[in-house]
């Protein structure tokens, strides 16, 4: 699988317990590596905090997206690309 | 009477100079249960009385002695233990911004201290000659004169109130200087920063020479089931704490941490909504304002959540000592909207915004529809006086704040409104408003079941008339796909009628995220008495919506004006996730319409019968 480079942005409470607002990894292709890759660099707890191991998914309170869109609307399979931007929204809201 | 109500009404006769006080109805609270949904019945009976008099419902005139204003509780207000009940309902026969129904909601204290006080709702009607004050203590209510205090801003005439009423539990909601003056988008102001923000109401109680309502009072509310209503709350309370939004999400961040994940969809309205991908979200984001202008939070009366935000900025050209906010739909209008990235002006303008008097919403959008007037050449120089109203200028925009309130200059024209502003200068399209109300800041091109709600909703452009946002962009209960039109109706249609379930209770709407319909249910029945189930409640919901609109109809408002600007419906989105996007609005509304039993905006006369509504 080829190597690609996304840019994952932090919010809210994630971007304050990990200290980064976003950053650079490389990955190969599929959403678990990803989170894999960037537990490597912020530390074992965001893959926790971020994937449910047991269920084999993005934690069901996470808003997870790829380029705006969430993962939860997309009907493709999921494939991280070169250059993707994914913002990652622990439980929020407002109005 | 039940159980929940203080069984008392107050009605004040301004011209008069009248106060009686009648009871409670218990037919009418088992209909419309307090709150809203009281007001609702009470307007429209208004409506027909004048009706019956020769008065069509065209000839009130907003700022006039026919028109009537109601603020009104619920059952669940100020009850220790209900969840989030610190808030009161305020509503108008005719809005002078959209010359349709009015009605504003409000957190603080004031709601619950007006039941303490020994009241379910004030009615106010006609005109005072002087400037006057209602002061409503312990069950005894007076007018006092207010000529002293014509003129004075929000934070001071709260402050002056509050000492000179004294007492347990006092709490002051008034209008500022924009509702002496009459800038359409005046808001009523309790607790110096919680407003009643929508709809013009702070104009009229302008208007009437009403400075203020003064509340305080020690009386309890009475409960039906005192022990099962405990056991309910605790079951209620755990679950809101243990919630991820109401839990966590909302007291560390407030309401402005949506505008990175808003922008991030591609829905954050920026430069008069030209497009909903603004470059410099992060600048003015719930994020930034925690790292920057935030002191402290601070609840409403009997709040778990505790949304409020604190602030000051200490230093610089935009300085505030103390503040509140700004909230989401604050930053959204007054920041986003204008284009305007320093949060300290943003900061500011939501601060004069509370000072004077106005709603930070409409007063945003109006600025921002002015900017985007003025940048396409639009505006004779003449008028604007040197004001250099271009997008992204900050002291632009906290200029045209206090010039909107004292109508000074270019604030003549700001005052009305951007529906009013636009037509004067001949581009209507270019104010995002819906039935005359400045839409929040979500673009429905990228959230479609938002638009279908602004469409829709009886007050005008409102998030929370029906906030599907809560499914579309959170995914709270389900998710379901912003950028698809098709199943969009069945849920605004249910959000619309269960907010009309909440803000006739009355509580706060952020309750929902953690709280369902049969929550509601079991704690409606436990403090009434009734045996009330989920389907009663929606129902009542159902028929406050529908009385409300049938109020609509008769100003004339039907399906033609159950639509979105033409930016929305004809303007792709040009960026984004949602680039290419229009709002499908008619495809959506017709099943809208199918739900609803109406035809083109009007409920059926099978449909009213249904709903056991007397028209």
């Amino acid at each position: 699988m080829a190597i690609v480079s996304a840019r994952i942005m932090l919010f809210a409470t994630l971007r304050k317990k990990y200290g980064v607002k976003d950053l650079n990894v490389e990955c190969d292709g599929t959403l678990f590596d990803l989170i894999e890759k960037a537990s490597k660099i912020l530390g074992e707890s965001f893959f926790d905090d971020v994937y449910d191991k047991k269920q084999g998914k993005v934690r069901e309170n996470i808003i997870f997206m790829i380029n705006g869109r969430n993962i939860k609307d997309l009907e493709e399979k999921i494939e991280i690309k070169d250059k993707d931007v994914i913002a990652i929204f622990p439980p929020i809201a407002g109005g | 009477m039940s159980n929940g109500y203080m069984r008392k009404i107050l009605r004040v006769d301004l011209s008069v100079g009248t106060l009686n006080i009648e009871p409670t109805s218990e037919d009418i609270a088992k209909k419309y249960l307090g709150g809203k949904g009281y007001a609702v019945y009470l307007l429209y009976q208004y409506l027909k009385e004048y009706e019956s008099k020769g008065i069509s419902p065209a000839d009130i005139n907003p700022l006039g002695s026919e028109n009537v204003l109601i603020f009104a509780n619920g059952p669940g207000t100020g009850v220790p233990g209900f969840p989030s009940s610190g808030r009161y309902h305020v509503m108008a026969l005719k809005s002078p911004l959209t010359g349709s129904i009015g009605s504003a909601n409000s957190g603080g204290e004031w709601g619950p201290f007006l039941k303490f006080s020994g009241f379910d709702a004030v009615i106010v009607e006609g005109v005072s000659k002087k400037p006057v004050y209602i002061a409503i203590v312990n069950g005894e209510a007076e007018l006092r004169n207010a000529s002293d205090l014509w003129g004075k801003n929000v934070f001071d005439t709260c402050r002056i109130l509050k000492k000179k009423v004294g007492g347990e539990n006092t709490s002051v909601a008034c209008e500022g200087p924009a509702g002496e003056n009459s800038a359409h988008m005046a808001c009523i102001v309790n607790d110096e920063h919680r407003a009643a923000g929508r709809t013009g109401l702070g104009a009229v109680m302008g208007s009437k020479k009403l400075k203020a309502i003064v509340v305080s009072g020690s009386g309890k509310v009475p409960l039906a089931k005192p022990d099962k209503f405990k056991e309910i709350s605790k079951r209620c309370l755990d679950a809101m704490r243990k919630n991820a939004v109401t839990g966590e999400g909302l007291p560390t961040y407030g309401t402005s941490i949506l505008i990175n994940i808003i922008n991030t969809a591609g829905g954050l309205p920026y430069k008069n909504w030209q497009t909903g991908v603004n470059p410099n979200a992060e600048k003015i984001s719930g994020e930034t304002l925690a790292e920057t202008y935030l002191t402290n939070r601070r609840a409403c009366w009997g709040c778990t959540i505790g949304c409020g935000r604190v602030t000051s900025v200490k230093s610089g050209s935009f300085q505030v000592l103390s503040s509140e906010g700004p909230e989401y739909e604050s930053v959204g209008a007054l920041g986003s909207s204008t284009g305007v990235k320093e949060l300290d002006a943003v900061v500011k303008a939501n601060h004069y915004c509370d000072e004077l008097g106005l709603d930070s919403i409409t007063m945003g959008s109006t600025i921002a529809a002015a900017m985007e007037l003025n940048e396409r050449g639009y505006i004779p120089k003449e008028d604007l006086q040197g004001l250099d109203l271009k997008f992204g200028n900050a002291a632009a925009l906290v200029e045209c704040i206090w010039r909107t309130a004292y109508k000074a200059g270019f604030g003549k024209y700001l005052a009305l409104g951007s529906k009013k502003l636009c037509e004067i200068y001949g581009h209507p399209e270019l104010s995002m408003s819906v039935k005359g109300l400045e839409m929040p800041a979500y673009d429905p091109r990228a959230i479609k079941g938002i638009g279908l709600n602004y469409a829709t909703a009886n007050r005008g452009g409102c998030h929370v008339t029906g906030y599907t946002v809560v499914p579309e962009i959170l995914g709270i209960p389900e998710k379901i796909d912003p950028l698809k039109p098709e199943g969009k109706a069945k849920w605004v249609k249910i959000f619309q009628d269960f907010t009309c379930v909440v803000n006739s209770t009355v509580n706060c709407l952020f309750t929902t995220f953690a709280l369902s319909a049969k929550d509601y249910a079991e704690l409606l029945s436990a403090v009434t008495g009734w045996n009330l189930t989920e389907n009663d409640i929606l129902r009542i919901g159902e028929r406050i919506y529908n009385l409300e609109r049938v109020i609509l109809n008769k100003y004339g408002f039907d399906g033609k004006d159950d639509t979105l600007p033409r930016r929305l419906l004809k303007e792709a989105m040009p960026e984004g996730p949602a680039k290419g996007h229009i709002v499908e609005l008619e495809k959506m509304k017709d099943e809208y319409y199918r739900l609803r039993g109406w035809i083109n905006g009007v409920p059926t006369l099978e449909k009213l019968k249904e709903l056991e509504i007397e028209i």
